[in-house]
């Protein structure tokens, strides 16, 4: 044995001294590799391990300095000897088989060991990892389920699935309207605002692919993976994640990749139906709330008593078909000790209707202020209606203009169904339309008519409501029956009159939902 | 999205480095770039505050243990503060944790770091 193989020798021993003892392996390799440099004359030797096809500097020694990463052209200027896992680089030396054989068997082993080791720790980082992914996927269910904060939800998803796919960026659209697909959250750069739903770059990404130019997209990106959000297979949103990471830089995600986003897009399905929900139940409740107010509004409307005056008895009743309606009563007092009986009807029901009403109150009010109610002021009355309400909607009005102590009746009937005069000996006279309803034409022309009342003589009048109350036969009410129910109860205090027709009527519907407004107005001259 | 990292070194002979951003492949780089220089510079006592990152990946968790392996071999102290619940969480499944310790709050940190 030559000295420098007994040298050698005793230093492999050290170092074999070294593992044993349980010392580090990249410890003993370190040693190892300082020893051959020394013993080959190199002015500088490194251990490069492979990792993911490049080859990565692990270990160095002597002057200059190897890069962290060596491409194989630049490898192949320096002496090469592969290792298992690595290769062994030496700038400058002679490698003299007889002699370094042994320190470069060692350092080989050693090597392998660092490999052994490495891969052990990326072994165990990616059981690790598994973890947090299912404690992700995990910590979003419980969030949907404690949240109905569609913002906070949107943005804990795409985080995670940006994080757990390692992507350098991410995006979630939300499908819109138009069967495309409008930006709700961007992570790590920037997205296209809004995907058309005949683009092909948005028909590329949900077929799974990278579509042709990813950067249009979301600028910067070179690979993108997206899957689509359903609920009940109806396009609900996107999520989009771009360009995987890895310690070399980004490259395209892969079939596993896929299926963890698959089960992000399905939370976020459950999250986004789930606060859909919520908001149609919160927008219900608000719509209840305000349609209430409205109908406290429109019941202020309507007269709390009427006038007591001499000369007649008066009395009135509505009932709506829903929570707000579009009929409207009303006695106003007028100059002299006149009194205006009325009743309106606005076409439809329901809360357009009860927004006619209120436009027809103030206008009426404002209008009236101390002048007749004749045909002059309804011409009036119907130009504001014709400016201000929709092409469809009209009000049919009669209103009348009654003299308490003489029974002098004027009216102005406006497209509304004749009132009744049940005169105390059983006639019954009509009160005819003298016009269109309001609101029809710009330019409606209407006249008026009159009439007397004398004592026991009962003026009616009512909206269609009750005469057109249908049975489950789609028999209606009808005039008649109104008229025989005046006849017969015509000498009963008028509130008890009310009574009995709002029970025949109701009696008559036979259970079936009231489908108008009801109103009736009576005034009996004493 | 491009992490942003500041240091603010501390009388206490603390080192925060400060994140804002993701950390990620990038990210991880600039800040182990950050760490690796006040480790050159001689600083052995190291906090991490992560209040301004809410996302971290990876391969930014692997950077983050190649920084906490290199203060274990110079013997120095690696710690990190104010981090969110769900990278609190995830540091702890990855076994950061059991070489780096959790602070809540910046403060509080320092103080343990520093000794007092």
């Amino acid at each position: 044995m030559t000295g420098t193989a007994a040298a050698s020798t005793a230093a492999l021993a050290g170092y074999l001294e070294l593992a044993a003892g349980g010392e580090a392996d990249r410890k003993l390799a370190q040693s190892l590799l300082d020893g051959l440099g020394r013993q080959t004359g190199a002015r500088a030797a490194a251990a490069y391990l492979k990792e993911d096809g490049t080859l990565v500097r692990e270990l160095s020694t002597g002057a200059g300095s190897f890069p962290y990463r060596i491409a194989e052209d630049e490898a192949s200027r320096f002496e090469r000897r592969p290792m298992a896992g690595g290769e062994l680089l030496l700038d400058g030396g002679t490698i003299q088989e007889e002699r370094d054989t042994p320190v470069l068997l060692a350092l080989a082993a050693a090597v392998r060991a660092l490999v052994l080791e490495k891969k052990l720790k990326r072994q165990r980082f990616e059981v690790n990892y598994r973890g947090v992914e299912l404690e992700a996927l995990y910590d979003v269910g419980l969030a949907i389920a404690s949240t109905l904060n569609l913002e906070q939800l949107s943005e804990e998803i795409l985080l995670r699935a940006v994080s757990l796919l390692d992507a350098r960026r991410g995006a979630l659209y939300a499908a819109d309207r138009d069967g495309g697909y409008r930006l709700s959250r961007i992570l790590g750069g920037e997205a296209r605002q809004r995907l058309a739903p005949d683009d092909p770059q948005v028909a590329a990404l949900l077929q799974g692919r990278t579509p042709p130019a990813p950067q249009d997209l979301m600028p910067g990106a070179e690979h993108l993976l997206a899957v689509a959000i359903e609920v009940d297979g109806d396009p609900r949103g996107l999520l989009v994640v771009g360009d995987k990471e890895s310690r070399r830089g980004v490259g395209p995600f892969g079939a596993s990749d896929r299926r963890t986003l698959s089960l992000f897009a399905n939370q976020a399905a459950i999250a986004l139906e789930n606060a859909n929900l919520h908001r149609q139940a919160l927008e219900k409740e608000r719509l209840l709330r305000e349609i209430e107010l409205a109908a406290e509004i429109q019941r202020r409307l309507l007269p709390a008593r009427l006038p007591r005056v001499e000369g007649v008895e008066l009395s009135g009743w509505n009932r709506s078909a829903r929570h707000v309606g579009g009929d409207y009563y009303d006695v106003l007092e007028l100059p002299g000790g006149r009194l205006a009986p009325l009743v309106a009807d606005v076409s439809g029901k329901g809360m357009p209707a009860a927004l006619m009403v209120s436009t027809l109150y103030s206008a009426l009010h404002l209008l009236l202020d101390g002048r007749e109610p004749g045909p002059d002021l309804v011409e009036r009355l119907n130009g504001h209606i014709f400016q201000s309400s929709a092409p469809n909607k009209f009000i049919t009005l009669l209103v009348t203009d009654v003299h308490p102590v003489s029974g002098e009746v004027r009216y102005v009937n406006a497209g509304h169904n004749p009132g009744i005069v049940l005169r105390a000996g059983g006639e019954v006279e009509e009160l005819p339309p003298g016009g269109m309803p309001l609101g029809f034409f710009r330019d409606g022309r209407y006249t008026g008519g009159e009439l007397a009342l004398a004592p026991g003589d009962l003026l009616c009048l009512f909206s269609d409501g009750i005469t057109e109350a249908a049975a489950a036969d789609d028999e209606e009410f009808g005039a008649g029956r109104l008229v025989d129910l005046l006849r017969r109860s015509a000498e009963l205090p008028l509130p008890e009159i009310i009574e009995i027709v709002d029970g025949e009527v109701t009696r008559f519907a036979d259970g079936a939902p009231q489908a108008d407004d009801q109103t009736l107005v009576l005034v009996r001259k004493r | 999205m491009t992490l942003k990292v500041t240091v603010d070194r501390k009388p206490e002979g603390v080192a925060v480095i400060y994140t804002e951003g993701y950390i990620n492949n990038q990210g991880g780089e600039e800040i182990a770039r950050v760490a690796f220089d006040l480790i050159g510079d001689g600083h052995k006592v190291l906090l991490l505050n992560l209040e301004g990152t809410k996302i971290v990946n990876s391969i930014g968790i692997s950077i983050l243990i190649e920084i906490i392996e290199k203060m274990l071999e110079i013997e120095g102290k690696l710690a990190f503060c104010n981090l969110t619940p769900t990278i609190e969480k995830t540091f702890h499944i990855m076994g950061l944790t059991q070489y780096a310790a959790i602070h809540a709050d910046e403060v509080s940190a320092v103080a343990e770091m520093a000794g007092r």
